[in-house]
């Protein structure tokens, strides 16, 4: 409580020279009478001399800020799986494919856990929390108005039931009485918008759609996708277009929710007519009309300069009826451009420029769209300094989600790097996505096709060291990779002839569910058969080797693979060159149960493997397992055991038995 | 309390309040008004009435050109400000004291249309403080001595209660001794502490003089005994239920949070809006977000291909333009748009804390604080001056004098200093008073204690 006392003390103590002087000044001046002039003087001569003292601007902080500093400070951990999975290792999914199923599982689990506390909430009637926490709460979801009024209207448009909504708004009008304007809009914004259907229940099923639309590159989902769009096509006198006729003054919102609902659904021709009926009542159009109508143009014309000419019309009637545009104005141009052929080069960047002129500054959205035309059809490389120049514009900025679009930029950033294969924008388009919360505007399943081009890109290009810094750090974090992925890492180790790794990949396939791929397992036991090593990488691939063997066999219950002569050779051989004899014996019992038959080669390899170890019993049943395989190369290894070999008469006899039965059966 | 009218007066200078601050240091100075004014108050808080502060003002304004006319003022103000607190048969020179306020008004205002930022307050403050130092020490003592003896008999003739006369008497003693030869600065700061101490001093000793109080009021009554303990009862349940709420919070962490809970209204409501007006002006309290735009400007300078022609359709918007788009109401376009966004740019979380701040956006989890003002939801929108200013919560339903007047100014005294009651509850336990008063009005008019 002192310490006010002191601060005003030190105030004085500060000023007191000041006042002294100008004391006899203000002496003077206050026999003449006193004026609030002299005191603005004196007033204006303490603000100069007290100028050093600024008293900050009273910051405010978002709520979550101490939390978001501290998130800020935790990087991203590149030997471990993320987050969401770390609660339950057993579950933790290994691929793409179990990601998507373990990701709407938990959302279909959330959701029917939601729908069941709304639509029982007598159960859920005790409130535990303190203070109260209203999310956990049930929600209401049924109607409880049932009287024919305005507040019962109102309540169904704020549940979002369409046609309760609609046989309100009918009775009210039959029972004479008029609707607000501003619920009427409500009413025709929530009839368009759902296209005169009730939306599809709550969050559940929404969630899935999202995931359904992620799907959109796979199978089946096509025929998801083409039934969403019969679902919602907008139909000849829906409720939509009877309300509207109805009301008896239309303004522009009315228009406005009419004409969005129509592009919204496709129903592009009626939209333009429903403007021109709108202009004919000498309205003005909003600027989402026109958002609605440009993003329609390329709907309602076939040939590419009449497409751009509506476009350029609707822009010019926008700057005639004072409409300013915003960003989604201009993003709809450029995606309309997409559309528009050869025109699309030139006008997109004078679009561009445009937006810069009046300073609203385009999304990733927008230079998603610039990209794409672009790098369309053929002359994909002559435009590459448009991308350079894009990513420098781009380069360090942190951007927040604008356009719904914009999630696609980072993706399509990275195919045309891999379709250009120029690796230094894609290291720039990475280095982009690092900055700041850019990661959020890249998606799942853009994700993982984001990293598998970038990756293939690296392993294309980069040399095989670098290659393997970025393996480290993206997989199994960010990235799983699928086969392809998995081959073109081989292929480079291959190039740079760093083979040796190959066991530590093999952990990777295995860990990552992709053992039961017969063709990369092949190709990496081709892989470490085709050449010989130092002893050292021989023992590592021997024990890979067995491990592969395991999985063929079926250890880990999953459906194992089938033996190929090749890979069953492969194995025996490996073990062979790391002096595994016994369990390249083993192998060689197998081709027996499994209906192979071993290369010549491979038995021929053997035999001089057993005449290194000097085991003679070996390599006599060697020889009379190739007889037993009726290989012709039979006589000549009992002919070489026989010369090479240290053996006893009874083997001997063995041998020149079976030397002879080859050579009669020739 | 008194930390707040320092600190309105450093930084508060728009507010009419200002101009009787700024007095309030003057009269410090003088510590007899200041003085006289506690005894007066009965260790209320509510300061002074405005007007007679203001006056005070004019008298100092115009101290140094006429020393003797000062000395009168200051004797002036000893019998309105008593009148206006205590005693009807001073009324008319209240009106006297207001019609001087009326002339001083329009000097009033000008000075607050000048003063418009806190240096120059400051200027002002230790303009009106200078010259009281070297003139006043006489005229003080005697308007002090005066008002002292003033104040002693009214006292006696108001309260007949022999207890709370010593009180009131002794109190100010300490305080009442001049310190003549002392800088002016010194004399404020040492103002102020003893200010403190006493304030300090008073709610511990309120207990008692409460009991006093309403024992005092109760004796009014016929049965005084039953009335004494009903309005103790009510106090004591106001004491509890300070003791509960304060004991919600953690016991210390309490005590040091109430302090601050004060305090931050405070910057709420004077700080920000001075602040504005001097960042507006200078501009450098801003960093500008010039974002995208500014840094395509200078690529578009730099580089050939971003540059040359554009459509040529818009011109650059104004500010009136995209104020007008700004006003309507979200509708369900907008909020399906929002939804669209947040769904597209919805991740898992990448760590624990992340996902925290995923669960409290959601509403799950307790809000992580980011300043003192945590838990403070349900008095988010009271100001500091609701939960001090009780007294105007006196001026109906209660007697304007008398020993009921008298403990319920007791009553809004510790309620001011309560921090652990809502101002909702300090109302309504003002007006659980009003109605037991009212209650027993019969009675009381039987004892010639007047409700109007």
């Amino acid at each position: 409580m002192a310490t006010p006392g002191r601060h005003v003390g030190h105030y004085i103590q500060r000023n007191s020279r000041f006042l002294l002087n100008n004391l006899d000044q203000l002496w003077v001046n206050r026999t003449f009478g006193w004026t609030s002039a002299l005191r603005q003087h004196a007033a204006e001569t303490i603000t100069e001399s007290t100028d050093t003292i600024v008293i900050p601007r009273k910051k405010t902080w978002s709520k979550e800020a101490v939390l978001e500093a501290l998130a800020a400070t935790v990087s991203r951990d590149p030997t471990a799986y993320s987050y969401q999975f770390q609660d339950d290792p057993y579950l933790t999914p290994r691929t793409a494919p179990e990601l998507r199923l373990y990701t709407l599982a938990q959302e279909s689990g959330r959701s029917a856990a939601k729908y069941f506390v709304n639509s029982n909430p007598k159960f859920f009637t005790k409130d535990f929390a303190e203070p109260h926490i209203p999310c956990l709460m049930p929600e209401t979801v049924s109607l409880r108005l049932e009287e024919v009024s305005e507040e019962a209207l109102k309540e169904r448009i704020n549940l979002r039931k369409v046609k309760a909504a609609v046989d309100m708004y009918d009775q009210i009008l039959q029972a004479g009485v008029s609707v607000s304007m501003e619920t009427t809009h409500d009413l025709l914004d929530l009839i368009c918008l759902y296209c005169d259907k009730d939306p599809v229940e709550d969050e559940g099923p929404e969630t899935e759609d999202v995931e359904g639309a992620e799907d959109a590159k796979r199978n089946k989902a096509g025929a998801r996708r083409a039934s969403n769009i019969l679902k919602s096509i907008w139909r000849e006198n829906n409720n939509a277009e009877r309300l509207f006729n109805l009301l008896p003054e239309r303004d522009t919102q009315c228009y406005s929710a009419l004409i969005r609902g129509m592009v919204k659904h496709g129903a592009y021709t009626k939209a333009f007519s429903a403007y021109t009926d709108m202009l004919n009542n000498r309205l003005t159009a909003d600027v989402h009309i026109f958002n609605a109508l440009i993003s329609a143009a390329p709907e309602v014309r076939d040939k590419y300069n009449e497409r751009w000419d509506v476009i350029i019309e609707l822009l010019n009637q926008m700057s005639q009826q004072k409409v300013q545009p915003n960003l989604l104005t201009f993003n709809s141009v450029l995606k309309a451009l997409r559309r528009c052929g050869f025109l699309a080069k030139t006008q997109s960047i004078h679009t561009l420029n445009e937006m810069k002129a009046l300073g609203i500054a385009p999304s990733l959205a927008s230079f998603d769209h610039i990209l794409a035309v672009f790098f369309k059809g053929a002359s994909r490389q002559a435009n590459s300094d448009i991308f350079q120049e894009v990513m420098s514009e781009l380069a360090g900025t942190s951007f927040t989600c604008r356009d719904p679009d914009d999630t696609h930029f980072f993706s399509n950033a990275m195919r045309i790097c891999v379709e250009i294969k120029d690796l230094e924008l894609a290291y720039k388009v990475q280095s982009l996505l690092e900055v700041g919360e850019n990661w959020r505007l890249l998606r799942d399943p853009y994700r993982s096709y984001f990293y598998g081009s970038f990756f293939s890109l690296l392993c294309m290009m980069e040399h095989v060291d670098v290659v393997m810094k970025w393996y480290r750090q993206l997989v199994p974090s960010v990235y799983y990779p699928n086969t392809q992925g998995f081959r073109d890492l081989m292929q480079a180790l291959d190039t740079d002839s760093r083979l040796d790794l190959l066991p530590v990949i093999w952990k990777d396939i295995r860990s990552l569910g992709h053992d039961n791929k017969s063709d990369l397992v092949e190709e990496l036991l081709n892989l470490m058969a085709r050449d010989t090593h130092s002893p050292e990488v021989q023992e590592s691939y021997a024990a890979c080797a067995l491990d592969v063997k395991s999985v063929f066999a079926g250890d880990r219950g999953n459906k194992s693979l089938e033996w190929s002569p090749s890979s069953l050779s492969n194995i025996t051989s490996l073990l062979l060159r790391a002096n595994k004899t016994q369990q390249a014996w083993e192998m060689l019992q197998l081709f027996k149960s499994k209906n192979r038959v071993p290369a010549t080669g491979l038995l021929e390899e053997f035999l001089s493997a057993c005449h290194s170890e000097g085991s003679t019993n070996r390599a006599v049943a060697l020889v009379q397992l190739s007889a037993a395989f009726c290989l012709s190369a039979t006589p000549t290894l009992a002919k070489r055991t026989l010369s090479e070999f240290d053996l006893t008469e009874e083997q001997r006899a063995i041998l020149l038995d079976l030397e002879s039965a080859g050579e009669s059966l020739e | 309390m008194h930390r707040f009218l320092l600190r309105t007066l450093n930084f508060a200078v728009n507010h009419p309040v200002s101009v009787y601050e700024s007095c309030v240091s003057i009269s410090k100075c003088e510590k007899a008004a200041a003085s006289a004014f506690r005894v007066a108050n009965g260790g209320g808080v509510k300061a002074l009435s405005t007007s007679s502060y203001r006056h005070c003002e004019k008298k100092d304004d115009v101290t140094p050109a006429h020393q003797e006319e000062k000395t009168n003022a200051v004797e002036d103000v000893v019998p309105t400000e008593t009148a206006t607190l205590l005693t009807p048969k001073a009324e008319g020179e209240i009106t006297l004291v207001k019609k001087e306020e009326h002339n001083e008004e329009p000097v009033v205002l000008k000075t607050d249309g000048v003063d418009m930022e806190q240096q120059q307050a400051d200027v002002r403050v230790e303009e009106v403080v200078e010259p009281p130092k070297q003139v006043k020490s006489p005229a003080a003592n005697s308007g002090k001595q005066s008002l002292l003896d003033l104040l002693g008999a009214m006292k006696v003739e108001v309260t007949n209660k022999s207890k709370l006369k010593s009180k009131k008497t002794m109190s100010p003693r300490p305080e009442s001794i001049p310190k003549p030869n002392l800088a002016a600065m010194e004399s404020t700061i040492s103002m102020f502490q003893q200010a403190t101490g006493e304030a300090a001093s008073q709610s511990e000793a309120l207990d008692s003089t409460l009991v006093a109080a309403a024992s005092a009021a109760a004796s009014t009554l016929p049965n005084s005994s039953q009335a004494e303990s009903e309005l103790l009862r009510q106090l004591r349940k106001n004491d509890s239920v300070t003791e509960a709420q304060k004991k919600g919070d953690t016991n210390n962490l309490g005590v040091i949070i109430a302090d601050m809970k004060v305090g931050k209204r405070y910057n709420r409501q004077t700080a920000k809006p001075a602040n504005q007006i001097w960042f507006d002006d200078d501009g450098k309290g801003y960093t500008l977000e010039r974002g995208i735009t500014a840094e395509l400007d200078g690529v578009r300078r730099r580089r050939p291909m971003f540059s040359g022609k554009r459509l040529n359709v818009f011109s650059p918007a104004t500010a009136a333009d995209s104020v007008e788009t700004t006003v309507a109401r979200p509708t369900l376009w907008d909020m399906d748009f929002a939804n669209q966004l947040s769904l597209s740019t919805s991740q898992f979380p990448r760590n624990g804390l992340e996902e925290m701040i995923q669960w409290s956006k959601e509403g799950k989890l307790w809000r992580y604080p980011i300043n003192n003002e945590a838990g403070l939801e349900e008095e988010v929108g009271v100001s500091f001056h609701e939960h001090i200013y009780l007294d105007r919560h006196l001026e109906e339903g209660f007697p304007s004098q008398g020993p009921v007047r008298h403990f319920m100014e007791l009553v809004v005294a510790g309620l001011s200093r309560n921090p652990y009651l809502t101002v909702q509850q300090k109302r309504e336990h003002i007006s659980w008073f009003r109605d037991y008063f009212h209650q027993k009005e019969e009675v009381l008019k039987e004892a010639d204690v007047y409700l109007r």
